[in-house]
This record gives C-alpha cells, sequence and structure tokens, in this order.
C-alpha cells in the first residue's frame, strides 16, 4: 500500500492560496518588466548577520535577502530537502558529522567564484555555537556537538544564506538578483520622527546559476502604511503588497487577489521577571485564565489569525494541538480574591507594554486589559514604543510578536528561549518531539509566557504576477514570477527613473 | 557515511511498466491493476515509526487495556491512509499486550497524526491515574513517497503512464509495440536530462545537456522531436541535438540572449476520433501553479467555449501536451497538486462517452 504523503500541501494549498481564478490563456513566460513591491517594514537588512531571531523585521529581511543570497539547500513543497548551492550532501549515522559538496561553477553576482571558505566564513556568522564549520574538498564539514538531524531544516530556512563580505562590509550574493539601487530611510523634514518609505531596487542577475528571473527589476517600497498598500494595490502601483490581518477581509470583499502563509507570528504576553516586584504565580494563573484568545482571533482580526495555545504553531512541531488555554473566569476570579491588597494588578495596576509596532498589536493589548478586567484584574496598557518619543516606564507584562524564522522546531525554540528567557540556560539540544514537547510544556506551565494568537503572513497579488507560488511557510519566490504586461497597461514611475514595464532601463547600480 | 543529497528520483514507476506489459490489454483492467497493493519501502518505514511509538506507549507506567483508541489526524489525512496507519497501531499494540476496545467506557487512547513540512509526527495521550501521560514519534516525510492520485473517470479514457518527482518538460512516445517506450526531457538539479525508456519502463539512454555547457533557466519550456533518428531539443532562444548512441556528444546553437523567450511553441495537438475520423483539438486554458486544470477537447474548428468540449479534470496545471503515436491518443504532462509530482496520462478519444 503506498500513502499520499503530500497532501498536506494541497490542503495548505487550498486553504491559504485564497487566490481569485484568473482566466488566461496558456501562453510561455514572459521576461522582462519590473515588479512593484511594497512592504510594512520600514527597514530592512540584507546582512543576515545582523538579523534579531523571530523579530518582524526579520520576515522582510529575509524575503529580500532570498532574491539576493541562495542558501547550501532549500526545501520543497513536498518535504524534500534539495539541493541549492550544495549539490549533494552526507552524514554519519548519529547526524553529528556532515559533508557538503558545492556546486561547481557558481559565480556571485560580481563574476568571482563561489569557494568553501565563502560558505564557511557565512555559516560560522550564522549557524551560531554548537556548530564547527570547516572547508573541505570542494564543500565543507560541519560537526555539531550533539546529533543534528535537523541541519537540512535549519540549513533551508532563516539567515543561513551563502555571502561574500566585500572590503568594505557589504555582501554579495549568487542569488537571482542583486542590489541596484538602495534609498535608505530617511527622516521627513516636516515631521523628523516620521520617515519616508525606503526603496530598494533589485535587478535581475544575468548570470544567476540557478537561471535568470524573468523580471528584469523588483522594485521594494518600504514602510508602507497597511491601508496604503492595500489601495497601491487595487490602482496598480504595487504587483505584490504585503496585507494587515485586520484588512484582509476588506480586501476579499474588494476583489483583491490574497494569498496567505502558514502561521508565521506568534502574538504573546511575555511577564518580566527583572522587576522588583514581578508578578506572582496566582497573577500569572489568573491573567491566563481570563484571556480570551476565540474572541482576539475571531472577532478583533476577523478569522484571519489563529487562536494560539502554544509556543510552536502545529504546522511546525507537529504536537501544538495537545496545549490547550480554557478560559476560565470563574477560578481567575478566585485567583485574584486570594492576592494581597498591594500586589500587581490588585489595587496597583500591572502595566502592559505593546513592544510590537502598529495598531493593531496596541488594539490586542487593550483586549487583554479588558480580559483581565473581567477577571477583577488591574492591567493598564502603556503607549507603544514607536509612538511616543518620552522614555517608557519599567511594565511588568509585555505584548510582543515573534515571528518563527526557520523550519526547525528545535532552532525555533532555542531562538525563543535565548531572546525571550534571558538567563534561563535552556539549550535544546534534542530533535526528539517528545524532547521538545516536554520542554514546552514546562515553559508554558510556568505561565510566564502567555500565547495568544497566531498570524499567517498575507499578500496581495495583481492579476498582471503569473506564476506565483510562494511556499505555504512564506518564502515569495519572486525569481520564479512573471508579468503579463497586457493586464498591467501602467507605466511605472519611480524615483529611480521614468520606465515603462517590459522595457526596463538598464541600471548599472551599485552592487551589494 | 548516508548519503542523502540528490535524493534518489524514481525515475521509473510502476504504474509504467505496468502499462507497457498491458499495452495490448483493456486500460479499465490496467486500472485495476494499478490499484493493487504494492508493497515498498514505505510499509517498512510506517511500521518502523509505528512500532516506536507503540513501545512507548507500552511502557507507560500502570498503563493497562483495553483502552479505546481515538484518532485525530490533521484535517489533510485521508480517511484510507488513517485507516492503515491505525490498523497498524491496533496492531502493534496488541502485540505488546495492550488490549484494545471499541467499548465507549474505557480509557481512551488519543492518537495525533500531523504532518510538518519536514515530518510526519505521530502523538499518543492517555491519561493514567491522574496525570496525562504522552508519547511522540517522527519520521522524514522524504521517506514516504506519494501515492499516485486515483484516476476519476471521465468522458476521455485517460490513463496516466509515468511520473517523477523532478519536473518533465516534454513527453515523446518512441517506437511501437515490444519496442515501444517513451523519451522526455526532465528538469533535474538543474539540469535538463533527456532519457529514453523502454517499453517496461526501464531508463535505456540518458543524455545530460549540460554537456553543451547549456544555462540553467527559469522558463520550464523545452520540447522533444526525432527527425530522422536525431534527436532535437528546442529551448527558449536554444536548439540542442543529440544522438542516444552518444551522450557526451550534445550539440547546441542558435542561442540568442536568455531573456528572449520562444514565441512559438509546439502547435494545437489534435486528435482523430476512431469513431468517424473528425478531428478534436487539446485545449489547455490557465497557467497559474496551484490550480487543478481542466484540459478541454473540442471538435476542430470549434471554439474552447463550446458546448462540445469533452473535459477532462487533471490533478493540478497541465505543463505540456503533444500527439502519441496512435492519432486517436496524446500525451498530457501535469503536476499533481497532490504528490507534487510530474506525470504523464495518455488520453484517448474513445467512441461512445
Amino acid at each position: 500500500m503506498r500513502f499520499t504523503r503530500s497532501r498536506w500541501l494541497a490542503a495548505i494549498s487550498a486553504a491559504v492560496v485564497a487566490l481569485a481564478c484568473v482566466s488566461a490563456q496558456a501562453a510561455p513566460p514572459r521576461y522582462g518588466g519590473t515588479l512593484h513591491v511594497k512592504l510594512r517594514a520600514s527597514s530592512v537588512s540584507l546582512d543576515p548577520r545582523e538579523w534579531i531571531p523571530g523579530s518582524l523585521s526579520s520576515s522582510a529581511s529575509e524575503k529580500l535577502a532570498s532574491l539576493v543570497y541562495d542558501r547550501l539547500v532549500t526545501l520543497d513543497d513536498r518535504a524534500r530537502f534539495q539541493p541549492a548551492l550544495a549539490a549533494e550532501w552526507s552524514h554519519d549515522a548519529a547526524g553529528r558529522n556532515w559533508q557538503f559538496r558545492l556546486r561547481s561553477g557558481v559565480r556571485f553576482s560580481d563574476g568571482g567564484v563561489l569557494t568553501p571558505a565563502d560558505a564557511v566564513a557565512s555559516l560560522q556568522a550564522t549557524l551560531g555555537k554548537g556548530f564547527e564549520v570547516t572547508p573541505a574538498e570542494n564543500g565543507v564539514t560541519i560537526r555539531a556537538a550533539h546529533p543534528v538531524s535537523d541541519l537540512l531544516a535549519q540549513l533551508a530556512s532563516g539567515r543561513n544564506f551563502i555571502f561574500r563580505v566585500q572590503p568594505d562590509g557589504t555582501l554579495l550574493g549568487t542569488g537571482p538578483f542583486f542590489v541596484a539601487e538602495s534609498v535608505a530611510v530617511a527622516p521627513v523634514e516636516a515631521n523628523p520622527s516620521a520617515t519616508k518609505p525606503a526603496k530598494v531596487k533589485f535587478q535581475a542577475n544575468e548570470g544567476a546559476w540557478s537561471g535568470r528571473p524573468f523580471v528584469d527589476f523588483v522594485d521594494v517600497t518600504l514602510g508602507e502604511p497597511p491601508l496604503r498598500q492595500l489601495l497601491d494595490l487595487q490602482v496598480g502601483k504595487a504587483d505584490i503588497a504585503e496585507i494587515a490581518p485586520d484588512l484582509v477581509r476588506k480586501g476579499r470583499l474588494e476583489g483583491v487577489r490574497i494569498w496567505s502563509s502558514l502561521p508565521r507570528t506568534l502574538v504573546a504576553l511575555r511577564f518580566d521577571d527583572g522587576l522588583a516586584s514581578p508578578a506572582s504565580d496566582q497573577l500569572r494563573e489568573a491573567l491566563w485564565l481570563a484571556l480570551d484568545r476565540d474572541t482576539m482571533a475571531n472577532v478583533l482580526l476577523q478569522r484571519e489569525a489563529q487562536p494560539a495555545d502554544s509556543l510552536l504553531p502545529q504546522w511546525l512541531s507537529g504536537y501544538a494541538s495537545l496545549f490547550e488555554s480554557p478560559m476560565n473566569l470563574q477560578r481567575a476570579r478566585e485567583l485574584r480574591a486570594a492576592f494581597s491588597a498591594g500586589a500587581p494588578g490588585a489595587a496597583q495596576p500591572l502595566r502592559l507594554r505593546v513592544d510590537a509596532p502598529g495598531d493593531l498589536f496596541k488594539l490586542m493589548g487593550e483586549r487583554v486589559a479588558v480580559n483581565a478586567r473581567q477577571a477583577n484584574l488591574l492591567v493598564q496598557v502603556a503607549l507603544p514604543l514607536s509612538a511616543s518619543n518620552s522614555p517608557v516606564p519599567a511594565a511588568g507584562l509585555h505584548l510582543f510578536a515573534w515571528h518563527y524564522d526557520s523550519l526547525s522546531p528545535r532552532t525555533e525554540l532555542e531562538d525563543f528561549l535565548k531572546q525571550l528567557r534571558e538567563g534561563t540556560n535552556l539549550p535544546v539540544n534534542t530533535t526528539d518531539p517528545e524532547q521538545l514537547f516536554v520542554q514546552e510544556r514546562r515553559l508554558l506551565e510556568e505561565r510566564r509566557i502567555l500565547p495568544l494568537v497566531l498570524l499567517p503572513e498575507y499578500a496581495g497579488v495583481r492579476a498582471n504576477v503569473h506564476n506565483w507560488n510562494a511556499s505555504a511557510w512564506g518564502d515569495w519566490r519572486l525569481a520564479d514570477v512573471w508579468l503579463d504586461d497586457s493586464e498591467d497597461p501602467m507605466t511605472t514611475k519611480t524615483p529611480m527613473g521614468t520606465q515603462k514595464n517590459g522595457s526596463p532601463a538598464r541600471n548599472q547600480g551599485a552592487r551589494p | 557515511m548516508q548519503f542523502c543529497g540528490k535524493t534518489g528520483s524514481k525515475t521509473i514507476s510502476k504504474h509504467f511498466r505496468l502499462f507497457w506489459i498491458l499495452s495490448s490489454a483493456a486500460a479499465w483492467v490496467m486500472n485495476c491493476c494499478f490499484s493493487l497493493p504494492a508493497m515498498t519501502d514505505d510499509d517498512v518505514l510506517v511500521r518502523e515509526t509505528v512500532q516506536k511509538l507503540a513501545e512507548r506507549v507500552a511502557a507507560i507506567p500502570g498503563l493497562h487495556g483495553p483502552l479505546r483508541l481515538e484518532w485525530h489526524p490533521d484535517a489533510n489525512w485521508s480517511e484510507g491512509e488513517g485507516g492503515h496507519w491505525q490498523g497498524i497501531v491496533r496492531a502493534e499494540l496488541e502485540k505488546r499486550a495492550l488490549s484494545l476496545t471499541e467499548d465507549a467506557g474505557a480509557p481512551a487512547l488519543d492518537l495525533f497524526a500531523a504532518e510538518t513540512p519536514a515530518q510526519v509526527v505521530l502523538t499518543a495521550k492517555t491519561r493514567v491515574a491522574d496525570r496525562n501521560e504522552v508519547r511522540i514519534v517522527s519520521v522524514a516525510r522524504a521517506l514516504l513517497s506519494p501515492i499516485s492520485p486515483p484516476v476519476a473517470p471521465v468522458r476521455l479514457e485517460r490513463q496516466m503512464i509515468y511520473e517523477n518527482e523532478n519536473r518533465i518538460l516534454d513527453a515523446l512516445s518512441v517506437g511501437s509495440g515490444a519496442e515501444g517506450g517513451l523519451a522526455l526531457l526532465l528538469y533535474k538539479n538543474f539540469e535538463i536530462v533527456a532519457l529514453r525508456l523502454d517499453s517496461k519502463g526501464a531508463v535505456r539512454d540518458s543524455v545530460s545537456l549540460s554537456a553543451a555547457n547549456l544555462k540553467p533557466s527559469r522558463d520550464p519550456h523545452a520540447e522533444l522531436s526525432v527527425r530522422a533518428g536525431l534527436n532535437s531539443v528546442q529551448l527558449s532562444g536554444k536548439v540542442c541535438e543529440f544522438l542516444w548512441e552518444a551522450p557526451a556528444e550534445v550539440k547546441c546553437h542558435g542561442e540568442r540572449s536568455a531573456s528572449a523567450a520562444k514565441s512559438e511553441w509546439r502547435g494545437d495537438v489534435l486528435l482523430a476520433s476512431p469513431c468517424d475520423g473528425s478531428t478534436w483539438k487539446l485545449v489547455n486554458s490557465g497557467s497559474e501553479p496551484n490550480a487543478r486544470q481542466v484540459l478541454q477537447v473540442v471538435p476542430g474548428g470549434a471554439l474552447p467555449e463550446t458546448n462540445a468540449a469533452v473535459l477532462s479534470e487533471f490533478p493540478g496545471p497541465i505543463i505540456g501536451t503533444n500527439r502519441e503515436r496512435n492519432p486517436d491518443s496524446a500525451l498530457v504532462i501535469a503536476r499533481s497538486l497532490r504528490s507534487g509530482n510530474y506525470e504523464i496520462y495518455k488520453i484517448t478519444l474513445a467512441c461512445g462517452n
């Protein structure tokens, strides 16, 4: 008997790729044109070494970095690891020692040949402690102190790109594009606290080892407000634009072709243990019981989010469905009644600081305060960091957003602990899902981190964009899309010059 | 050392072999043959994974049967698939003296099945005394090969004759009868490879076009043809020629800019009705990679929207079509959204449908 193992993909594709059916005669793909992309992030870094695991900005950075750099391996939609810069690989029985043979003849965008030293230097900077990366004949060797059966999942995701550092500190890649122009974020003169949207223009790498991309340029505008992104898409100023979760419904109603990924962002609460009077066990438990995640996901986020009961999502760990977060106001009130009068959350409000940017997260913070009040707990929401120029006072509770970067649940859990549980030395040395489950359960039972909702990524895709085949976990694969001029009559004007789709100006801009 | 790179491609499917062996038999008979169970490495892997879980469950202190097995698969697990896993779980648990029952009052043993991007995760959860016990095992998804999707009854007779996990760019029937087979183009590990398969599906010849220093391309279009024994591959802006007997002597010419896409590809594929000799045309519409696609076969000269069209839905986007040896047949290449594999179908226009 044989089994359908990739129905996962089919189901995900059917569920998350809510693309409008576009009737079009089969036609060969077209080369040329400029793909206009609008992202919400106000700035990105194309240096993977700078990325902070879990940060929202790392999501946009990774999307753009994948235009410029390649990884050793990729994960395809059928759960198979595919050769990329590594043509083949092998490992010992324990999974500690791995050898990767580099593909021959791969060149960086400046024509330089990819060498084992480049791969070693990149991976030494990105893989982190616990790995010894050394050059080997025609490739690299990676050794770990403990079995890393998930190494390929790590190498296929996150910041594990291969690059070459130039003498001036900029990075070169072997990917399908290179950076032609980059306009840095600059303050708006009339309002120094605001920022102009930054622009990054990527140009097709004619000599890309994986094949020249179809479009000539990818023109990326950063820092677009959510509603503006949607409007740009509707009026043809953007071909692809991120859509904020709370605008997805509006976009769908207005006929925008919308794609969504698996949940990539966790919104959660974190108690600050560094305060002089940290929250008591009872307070943490009471707040956990008071949270109404279903309402947050279904009303506040209009069913475009999922209630979260775990740190890792089901699609990544496979065991998240074992966790439950039952709302129990009665029990929460009983716990509250046992507080001493001066305890945080009783007479003295517990300050909740919203660490994630944007109005949506502020609204979620306010919803937390409402839930808390229903259990007679006092929670006061502090302004989001970006909306206030004054120093933000210490808070006992933080609302934060965590972006899942890695396809390895072990790596993700480890990064989560490193970033959010400072001082807790809890390396996750196992890839055994049962051990991961035990560690995650222990963390959740402490009630120091309270998951709220899981958010997918959403993007609007115009009808003139063909072969849009993003992965379920959010890789946009822009090198494979092509534009149909006949469906995109607009002439594009950008700060880099005026050009018409299909006959782009060839800018020989500085390479990264 | 365990070699993992370039994961072995399933170059020859059992379907293909069966097809050619039984090509003289009726297509319906072949359909039945295809659905016969075939022991694969999957069975071993599934059993090993389940055995590991059963061992861990059986070792839970204080756990005694009989238990009521509750199956909680992710939504994407099919009933048949889940049933098979459950059957193995039952057998493996009972081997370890953990009896199972349908009694609703018996303690539950919840079994969860989930797929992550890289793994299949099996979780058993039960309650012993006042504590929850959880046991979890996993297996790499890539080690479990996909199933061929069931062939739905259609008005066009349709038969999947070959599948490959690598992208199939084009396919061509070669020879006839016992000497017949397929020639096809694969895009594998960023190289275009031409394969010639014999009537049993075995690879007779393989020629890599990288021998001609061909640049990789994202353009999935390539067409294979044979003229006077010389094989010709038409690519975007380039033509390569080779002989099966001389795989190292691939010659390519006519290269233009990589962006100069070929504007004209293979023309319409026409079928001749075995009933009255009338001409029917294959109309392949749509090009989105995430959609099932309906192939239309319309009477010659009619518009695609004609009511007379014969429709056949494929399990994913149609990559290409080509003529077959018989005038009432054609080859259709599609990518299955279920398995992700590229599949070659032989479609045949039949009377009386």
